[in-house]
């Protein structure tokens, strides 16, 4: 079992604080899921633990069975075990999917022990087939011209194909159809196991519908308010945030 | 590398014909040698190569040993003889026909060292020598006429379509002092196809300058694939000029890889002559170590509806400077004529420098023209992408560079050929090292 451990996280962009000190913990065999209303901190949660650059933590640690995450550069992070799939990724014009993604697989293995290509096509055509993804789009550009569901299954193949320890998963949900969302969850899905982790940031109660969480989170004002199971969701579906900002007598105001 | 065919059809050099080349031709070298000294450079706009080493004045080998097979001492992934339409290789000063496909000399067409050419069909050849570059013009094409060293003729008559490359390998004997004059002379007939794909290398490290003249005739309704790939070595000093005409309907589609290792000039220029005629010129460079490339790149739109365009994209390391000029120029009544141009560097080294320089001149109301230019660095959102997933920014940015000049050797049909552009990418850019792609 390998344990993220998120301690007391305090980040800020351009010197305004967002998380306010989020205390999280996520095994692997476990699904996470983080919710909670627009602009309270949760793809900031996503990008900190990534390594984004624009993003700067000012108080907190996190680590991977006890290794100091943030003393890492994003490549290491990434090969330390994370991956974050993002709704927007860039697009990349002249450097293939498919040469991307073996580049990626390639930089987690040692130099004499690289994928070979037969390895490597029959992996993708089995991951590509799970996430109904025609098989050109392995040799189309990186995310350049794909449309936004195109982009959203491209990053669970991602997922996919690198097998990380730990996946944060922010808004892969967000303007897909019914159809697009099941294609995604099933990739998900495929991935849970004993080696796999994940953290499902999302908006929406929705995609909970199709990838059980154990447990969920509620994030308001840059920190975790609440913690509970599955149920939580179905609460959050009757009720709003209202339902529970009230009841904690939290002082945010909920964006209509 | 190896040649499948080991007997090589030796073609005769200059100084053996000397005595039979035709009138014409010894007439305009010896102006040459008269004016070339008191001509001025070719204006090149942003650049200064007053004090570059481009004459020299030795054009003969004292060397008489050529290795057994001229290819032995050179590494290059050639195409294999079934890719090919015709393959001739000129080493120093020798021209070597390796292997041409018997259907093409049964439809008549010419491939051969151009003073062999010269002695054999000097009407023909005379008929288009110098049509596109004038000796006299200046001092670049007035020394490189007076002091020739080699060349090709290649010639296509009416009607004949080839449809695998013809490939051509110029090595530089840089062994010694050697000047490195070479004139390339290609002829399209009316309705005629052609790919031709040249290679460059240099073998010793003598400093010598190197004169690289290339004329492209498209007569009408012809279709010129023209495909170099340069990779002249460290202590040759290039000036490398490619011209075109283009007749009414006829097509030339340069794709030039500037990898040359030492200071080069790369000037290319098509004059879109015939109505409806168009040209593309599609050019990747790398500049690197603290070499100087300068890409000029010209077309000039005179026939009704012609239609030119230029896309070139470029990558600077080091202390390296790369510029690209982009000259769009469309004369009076040139109706309907089209000019668009896109030139884009990236950078990646804080001592190196850019610069892009697109200029257009119209002098007719009824046409359409357009550019795009940019210098920028790599994308810090695209790097961070990619280290995202695990690649080290070393790979990463390399990835990114070779996506960059990409977008350009997309454009390229033949899919061999856009694998050795690639390979040709990843010679010039060992010094990344990539660990995983």
């Amino acid at each position: 079992m390998t344990t993220l451990d998120i301690r007391n996280l305090h980040v800020s962009i351009e010197d305004k604080e967002i998380l306010k000190g989020v205390n999280l913990t996520i095994n692997t065999n476990e699904i996470h899921a983080i919710m909670g209303p627009n602009g309270t901190g949760k793809s900031t949660l996503a990008a900190a633990i990534m390594g984004n650059p624009a993003y700067e933590v000012t108080e907190g640690e996190i680590y991977i069975d006890g290794k100091d995450v943030l003393e890492m550069d994003v490549d290491e992070r990434a090969r330390a075990g994370l991956f974050l799939a993002v709704q927007y990724p860039s697009e990349i014009p002249g450097v293939t999917n498919a040469q991307f993604m073996k580049a990626a697989i390639n930089s987690r293995r040692a130099e004499d022990d690289k994928i070979n290509v037969m390895e490597f096509i029959k992996k993708l055509d089995e991951k590509m087939a799970i996430l109904d993804m025609p098989e050109a789009m392995a040799e189309r550009y990186l995310n350049e011209g794909f449309s936004g569901g195109e982009k959203k299954r491209n990053e669970i193949l991602q997922l996919m194909m690198i097998e990380p320890t730990f996946a944060i998963l922010d808004e892969i949900d967000s303007g897909l159809d019914i159809d697009a969302l099941k294609v995604v969850s099933r990739g998900v899905n495929a991935m849970r196991g004993d080696n796999f982790g994940a953290l499902i940031i999302t908006h929406y109660q929705r995609l909970l519908n199709y990838i059980t969480p154990d447990y969920i989170h509620i994030v308001i004002d840059g920190k975790v308010v609440k913690s509970g199971g599955p149920e939580l969701a179905h609460r959050l579906e009757a009720e709003g945030y209202k339902g529970i900002i009230e009841e904690l007598g939290l002082d945010f105001e909920v964006e209509e | 590398m190896t040649l499948e065919q080991t007997s090589l059809d030796q073609q005769q050099s200059l100084i053996t014909h000397s005595d039979q080349l035709p009138d014409f031709f010894l007439t305009a070298q010896a102006e040459a040698a008269a004016q070339w000294d008191s001509l001025e450079l070719p204006i090149i706009e942003r650049m200064r190569y007053k004090k570059w080493p481009l004459f020299t004045q030795t054009i003969t080998s004292t060397r008489t040993r050529q290795p057994a097979n001229p290819l032995d001492d050179v590494t290059l992934d050639l195409l294999s003889n079934d890719e090919v339409a015709a393959r001739i290789i000129h080493y120093g000063n020798e021209t070597y026909l390796d292997y041409i496909a018997q259907d093409l000399t049964d439809k008549g067409v010419i491939i051969q060292d151009l003073f062999t050419a010269l002695v054999d069909h000097p009407a023909l050849v005379q008929k288009y020598l110098f049509s596109t570059l004038a000796p006299l013009e200046d001092k670049i094409n007035a020394y490189h006429t007076a002091y020739m060293n080699g060349g090709l003729f290649i010639y296509i008559p009416k009607n004949v379509e080839i449809k695998l490359p013809i490939e051509t390998v110029l090595v530089q004997d840089s062994r010694d002092e050697l000047a490195f004059n070479k004139h390339i002379l290609i002829v399209s007939e009316q309705n005629s196809q052609l790919t031709y794909l040249e290679r460059s290398a240099t073998v010793g490290d003598h400093a010598n300058s190197a004169t690289l003249l290339t004329e492209v005739v498209a007569s009408a309704g012809a279709q010129v694939k023209f495909v170099a790939m340069d990779a002249l070595g460290e202590s040759t000093c290039a000036f490398v000029r490619r011209h075109g005409i283009t007749y009414d309907d006829a097509n030339i589609e340069w794709a030039a890889a500037a990898m040359n290792q030492g200071n080069t000039i790369l000037d290319t220029y098509t004059e879109l002559k015939g109505q409806g005629s168009a040209s593309n010129t599609n050019i990747i460079s790398i500049a690197n170590g603290k070499q100087t490339q300068m890409v000029n790149t010209g077309l000039l739109n005179v026939g009704h509806h012609s239609a030119a365009n230029i896309f070139q994209h470029g990558v600077i390391l080091d202390q390296a400077r790369l510029s690209f000029n982009g000259i769009g120029q469309i004369v009076k009544d040139a109706k309907g004529a089209d000019a668009q141009q896109e030139s884009r560097l990236m950078m990646l080294s804080q001592e190196s420098r850019g610069d892009t320089n697109p200029i257009l001149y119209i002098d007719e109301f009824e046409v359409t023209a357009g550019h795009a230019a940019s210098v920028g660095q790599v994308d810090p959102e695209q790097l961070y992408y990619l280290m995202s997933r695990g690649l080290s920014q070393t790979d990463a940015e390399y990835l990114l560079i070779r996506g960059f000049l990409g977008q350009v050797i997309q454009t390229i049909p033949s899919m061999q050929i856009r694998q050795q552009m690639v390979e040709m990418i990843d010679n010039k850019l060992q010094l990344f090292h990539p660990g995983n792609l």
